[in-house]
């Protein structure tokens, strides 16, 4: 279990990080907490020739508060997401979510755009900037862009950025005054990558849903959104009946997911739509 | 002559007891919390190289051929290694049972994903792997054998072409009138199981520094060795040298559980440091080769359960079918856990006639090595929940029918149907008090109101056996030799009157150099302080084992105590000639040598000591100035087994009671533990702490086994947890920390009372689970036979119980 050998740089900021990546080219990795990509590279199951470790890269570790979103640099720990209160205040979901991943020794090294970029499709943060509509800033080597959550995560483990992007920073919309949510997963133990999981949130106006969104991850190629499912909830009284329906609905409707040794196709599918009905009980609770 | 060993604590030297049976802090803690210890990935030494090995893809395959003139080429590789040296400079492996393995490495087959084909030596671990992937091996696929229940059928293809079929071993076993308590039952019960492969994951893997020093064809290995006195011998026997050329020092090691047989690893380094002239080799097992290739798998099985009952639910016969799936080789003593059941096979009940029909068959998968409990887990497994059904059939409480079947407490020494022997026990007793602890009537309330909600809440009651102070007599019949395994320590007093005892087996973490400290210092009336433990290497200690079949504190206590003993032959003998008198007027009491009836007559154990090595003119011509002694101690009155097999094998006999309840989430089938209890009798606990322990660390494996942990094997033999991502430990999270109690039935065989109690609960907590998960699915009429009880399956039966 020792990697194949390669390069090492240490850039200390976005723009030698990029020009290291264009010298380089598809043969180099970026290494953020290396949660990741260093079991990878010990496996020799990545061989990239260059590994460009962007720790030493300033500016790129925040957490504040931009008009009406979270702007979050890429570099910034899950830890310190999950003990900022600023966070807990403005996102109560992306702070859940954080504490869904891993473990406090992962999380004290992982990085927010280092789970947003490798997108693994069981990962919690590309599920709920799915379903929080938040948006990826993304350096190339000649311009700036801002990529939607809906465009950016492409397949199993591929995003929007292309090899010679790097992504900054997550701008995460604050979650409206009143809106109820819920992330739920199916682990086999504590701070395992979930077997299946829904992210929820439900907007509820005088009686009747106004607003949902459901995300379903571990099922799928990608984080999924349900937007069929969304849209039996909008204009409706959210009741039991309802949110069990939706649940059910959901066993049947959402494409065949991946089967492994933990879970067949069929316990996945039964997973979603079992977690989709309690996130909805319990967002429904918290929606005011 | 015959020793007379202190039968209890109040027979030790000293007007009352200071050390042994309290919970001192272990001795060897401060060294592994400030990270001192010496592990032997911790070691360097000059001019040494690292092994990497190359193992097979395929689970089976004809090997054309082999090209390692790439991988020689590549700067940094020192020297590489096949098959061929292999055939050339080692015999065959060691298997039990016998003829049923090939080379350390593979010479014209593989034989399983992960067997060793090749190897090199090179200046870092990184150029030798990287010289792994220039290594050209020409493979030709044979389909695999991966079904053990299709590879027991006459007409299979073959693991190995020599033999004319895949069974390893078949035999049945009959022990009483079996056939006739089935004819004459009011009940039988069928059941089939089936246990999957699980094993041992100590935190640390194998890992070795070889050097074969070519002048004089001598060896000497340092590494993680569990036995390496054993270690030692097998290697003087695979390389054909004199037995006192082969040097074995045991580094501290981060556990083993049986997972640390490590003999192709060692073999393999042997023969590279050979081929390098010399120099160090060095190989550590990484993770992945830990769990793909290494000693990590276990008990691998299909059960055919049968139970004779009556109507008051005395259950009168057992009938156990068995196919263990042992992989590709008998190599690493795997085999030893299919018979160790046969030491506790009716468990704590009174069944007068038992069978067991046992086949042991090779498939294309991982050789299975030994694992903490050595096999009766998943016996103790399938008999529970034949408890349970007959239980539930004839309408009564699981704890009343265990009751029911219990040996009484007057009836021990109790021989099983067996062959075995049970020193003591109070079965009854430990049920009474885990109940009493759980308050089982208002558990059975709260689970009655859950169920009245929908809830699936399950209670389980299990009690179990514990064989203990393994011996090689239990395993003949799958062909192992001797009778007997002495343990040793040499006991020295210096002349400051400290004392060292020197033993062959290093710190493995069960704390067994804190109870041989907690000996000495009562024995001779010290502080701990002054005892000092140290591992010597096989050349240097006296004939040992080290730690394996829930052994060592009973046979380490026993040597320790021979040793005192005739250290303080030696010592009366010169303290006699001091005082004018006869040895036999001579007491020890609390560290002092002393004239019975005369108390201000006496010298210090140190005093003595010190005479004795530095006045030669005061000791008697008898005695020659060594404070020192040496004595091993084995279990007594072992011998062969009769024509069934049955023998008193292992000396000791603890029990334990668990109850457990559970509940499922009938949504995801994930299994919750709410509540665990446990009442445990080892016999005297020479240390309690360490007793504690022991039960946790194994409660975590048990609750691994039930809920977790499982190797999985797809139909072409590929191995798909081959990485702790997907074979699930568990973790601190899903581990209770049951409120535990002690009972103590001391062993009258023993020194001291003591049972061997370091397999403890992983003997109890998977049956105790199963039975609650059980429980919890009675009233869907499903029944839960597959272990470990994932959350895929438990879903699966549920949905199966509300489609019907
Ligand atoms: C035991 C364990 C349990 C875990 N459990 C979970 C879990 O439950 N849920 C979960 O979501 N994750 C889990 N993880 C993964 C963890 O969250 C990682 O932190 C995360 O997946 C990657 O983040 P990282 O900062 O470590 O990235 P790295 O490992 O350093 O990089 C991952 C990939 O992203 C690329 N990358 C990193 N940063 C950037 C960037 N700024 N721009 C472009 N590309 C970039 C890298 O090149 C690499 O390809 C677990 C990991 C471990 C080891």
């Amino acid at each position: 279990m020792k990697p194949v050998s390669f390069e090492y740089f240490a850039p200390t900021s976005v723009a030698d990080a990029v020009s290291l990546l264009q010298e380089h080219g598809p043969e180099a990795k970026l290494l953020a907490g290396g949660q990741s990509l260093v079991p990878l590279l010990n496996m020799r199951l990545a061989r990239p020739t260059a590994v460009i470790d962007v720790n030493r890269v300033e500016g790129l570790d925040y957490v504040r508060e931009d008009g009406d979103a979270l702007a979050i640099g890429a570099m910034t720990h899950q830890r310190t997401v999950e003990r900022s209160e600023l966070v807990q205040r403005v996102n109560p979901l992306l702070h859940a979510a954080t504490r869904l991943i891993g473990h406090p020794q992962i999380r004290n090294r992982g990085t927010v755009g280092g789970s947003i970029a490798h997108a693994d499709p069981a990962a919690e943060y590309p599920a709920v900037a799915l379903a929080l509509d938040a948006e990826m800033r993304i350096v190339g080597p000649n311009a700036e862009r801002l990529v939607p959550a809906a465009d950016f995560f492409v397949t199993y483990l591929t995003t929007a950025l292309e090899p010679t992007e790097m992504l900054t920073e997550v701008r995460v919309p604050a979650l409206p005054q009143g809106t109820g949510w819920s992330i739920q997963e199916m682990t086999r133990r504590h701070g395992d990558f979930a077997l299946a999981g829904a992210a929820v949130t439900l907007t509820m106006d005088g009686g009747a849903c106004s607003d949902a969104r459901i995300v379903l991850f571990g099922v799928g190629a990608t984080p999924l959104r349900v937007q069929q499912a969304e849209e039996r909830l909008v204009g409706e009284r959210v009741d039991a009946t309802l949110m069990s329906e939706v649940g059910r609905e959901i066993k049947t409707s959402i494409d065949e997911p991946l089967a492994d040794i933990h879970a067949t196709s069929e316990y996945r599918r039964n997973l979603a739509g079992v977690l989709t009905e309690r996130a909805l009980v319990e967002a429904l609770e918290r929606a005011a | 002559m015959a020793f007379e060993f202190p039968k209890s604590l109040d027979d030790l030297p000293v007007s009352k007891v200071k050390w042994v049976g309290k919970p001192v802090n272990r001795v060897e803690d401060p060294q592994l919390v400030t990270g001192k210890t010496e592990f032997i990935d911790n070691v360097t030494l000059p001019g040494m190289l690292h092994c990497a090995i190359l193992h097979s893809p395929h689970a089976h395959a004809r090997i054309k051929s082999i090209d390692m003139s790439r991988a020689a080429a590549l700067p940094g590789v020192v020297t590489t290694l096949t098959g061929e040296d292999a055939e050339r400079w080692t015999r065959p492996m060691y298997t039990t049972p016998q003829g049923w393995g090939g080379y350390v490495l593979a010479t014209d087959r593989v034989r399983f994903v992960g067997e060793p084909v090749a190897a090199v030596a090179a200046t870092s671990r990184y150029i030798a792997e990287d010289a792994l992937e220039l290594i050209d091996v020409e493979y030709e696929p044979i389909d695999p054998i991966v079904d053990a229940f299709a590879a027991a059928q006459p007409d299979s293809p073959k693991v190995f072409e020599d033999h004319d079929d895949n069974i390893m071993y078949q035999r049945i076993f009959t022990w009483g009138e079996v056939e006739e308590a089935f004819q004459k039952a009011d009940h039988v019960y069928k059941e089939s199981f089936r246990w999957n492969r699980v094993g041992a994951n100590p935190l640390e893997t194998f890992g070795i520094i070889s050097e074969w020093d070519i002048v004089e064809d001598s060896l000497t290995c340092r590494g993680s060795f569990q036995t390496p006195s054993f270690m030692a011998m097998g290697r003087a026997a695979t390389f054909r040298l004199p037995s006192n050329k082969v040097r074995f020092i045991a580094q501290p090691h981060g556990g083993s559980f049986g997972g640390k047989g490590g003999g192709r690893g060692t073999d393999i380094t042997l023969m590279l440091s050979r081929k390098a002239g010399g120099r160090p080799v060095k190989w550590i097992e990484d993770r992945m080769e830990y769990l793909s290739s290494g000693g990590s798998q276990a008990w691998d099985r299909h059960y055919d359960v049968s139970i004779a009952v009556k109507d008051d639910g005395t259950v009168t016969a057992l009938r156990v079918k068995l196919l263990d799936d042992m992989g590709a080789t008998a190599e690493g003593f795997g085999a030893t856990g299919a018979v160790k059941p046969m030491a506790s096979f009716t468990g704590c009940y009174a069944i007068p006639a038992a069978e067991y029909d046992l086949t042991l068959v090779a498939t294309n998968k991982l050789p299975v090595s030994p694992y903490r409990g050595m096999g009766p887990p998943p016996h103790n497994f399938v008999l529970e929940q034949m408890m349970d059904i007959a239980a539930r059939d004839l309408d009564l409480d699981p704890a009343e029918i265990r009751r029911r079947n219990f040996i009484p407490a007057d009836q021990f020494p109790y021989i099983i149907a067996s062959g075995n022997e049970y020193d003591s026990g109070e079965y009854e007793a430990a049920l009474d008090k885990v109940l009493e602890m759980a308050g089982y009537e208002d558990l059975r309330r709260e689970q009655e109101e859950a169920r009245a909600e929908g809830r699936l809440v399950g209670i389980g009651v299990v009690s179990t056996i514990e064989p203990g102070v393994f011996d090689w007599n239990a395993y003949t019949v799958i062909g192992t030799a001797g009778i007997g395994i002495p343990e040793g320590v040499t006991v020295a007093i210096d002349t400051m009157g400290k004392i060292t005892a020197r033993v062959g087996f290093a710190l493995e973490g069960q704390g067994q150099y804190t109870v041989i400290t907690q000996l000495l210092a009562e024995y001779f009336g010290t502080e701990l302080e002054d005892v000092r433990v140290v591992h010597v290497d096989n050349l240097s200690a006296p004939p040992n084992f080290g730690p394996g079949g829930s052994r060592l504190g009973v046979a380490i206590t026993g040597a320790v105590l021979g040793a005192a003993q005739r250290l303080t032959e030696k010592l009366t003998k010169v303290a006699a000639k001091m005082f004018e008198v006869q040895p036999e007027d001579i007491e020890l009491l609390d560290g002092m040598l002393r004239v019975k009836k005369v108390p201000e007559s006496q010298l210090s154990v140190r005093n003595v000591a010190a005479i004795m090595l530095n006045r030669s003119d005061m000791l008697p011509p008898d005695v020659d100035p060594s404070p020192q002694a040496t004595f091993a101690w084995t279990a007594p009155d072992r011998v062969e087994p009769d024509e069934q097999g049955r023998v008193k094998s292992y000396l000791t006999a603890a029990n334990a009671c668990h109850l457990v309840m559970v509940e499922i989430d009938p949504g995801t089938g994930k299994v919750e533990i709410l509540k665990y209890y446990i009442a445990d009798d080892c016999g005297t606990r020479l240390n309690p702490a360490n007793v504690e322990g022991m039960i946790q660390g194994a409660l975590a494996q048990g609750v691994g086994a039930a809920l977790l942990e499982e190797y999985v094997y797809d139909d072409d033999g590929q191995l798909l947890t081959a990485s702790f991502m997907d074979y699930l430990l568990p973790t601190i999270h899903e581990v209770p920390f049951p409120e535990k109690a002690a009972l103590v039935t001391p062993s009258p065989f023993t020194p001291l009372g003591a049972k061997g109690a370091g397999e403890s609960a992983i003997h109890t907590t998977p049956a105790a689970i199963m039975c609650a998960i059980n429980d919890a699915l009675l009233p869907l009429g499903v029944r839960a036979k597959e272990v470990p009880a994932s959350p895929n399956r438990l879903w699966k039966l549920i949905q199966g119980a509300s489609d019907q």
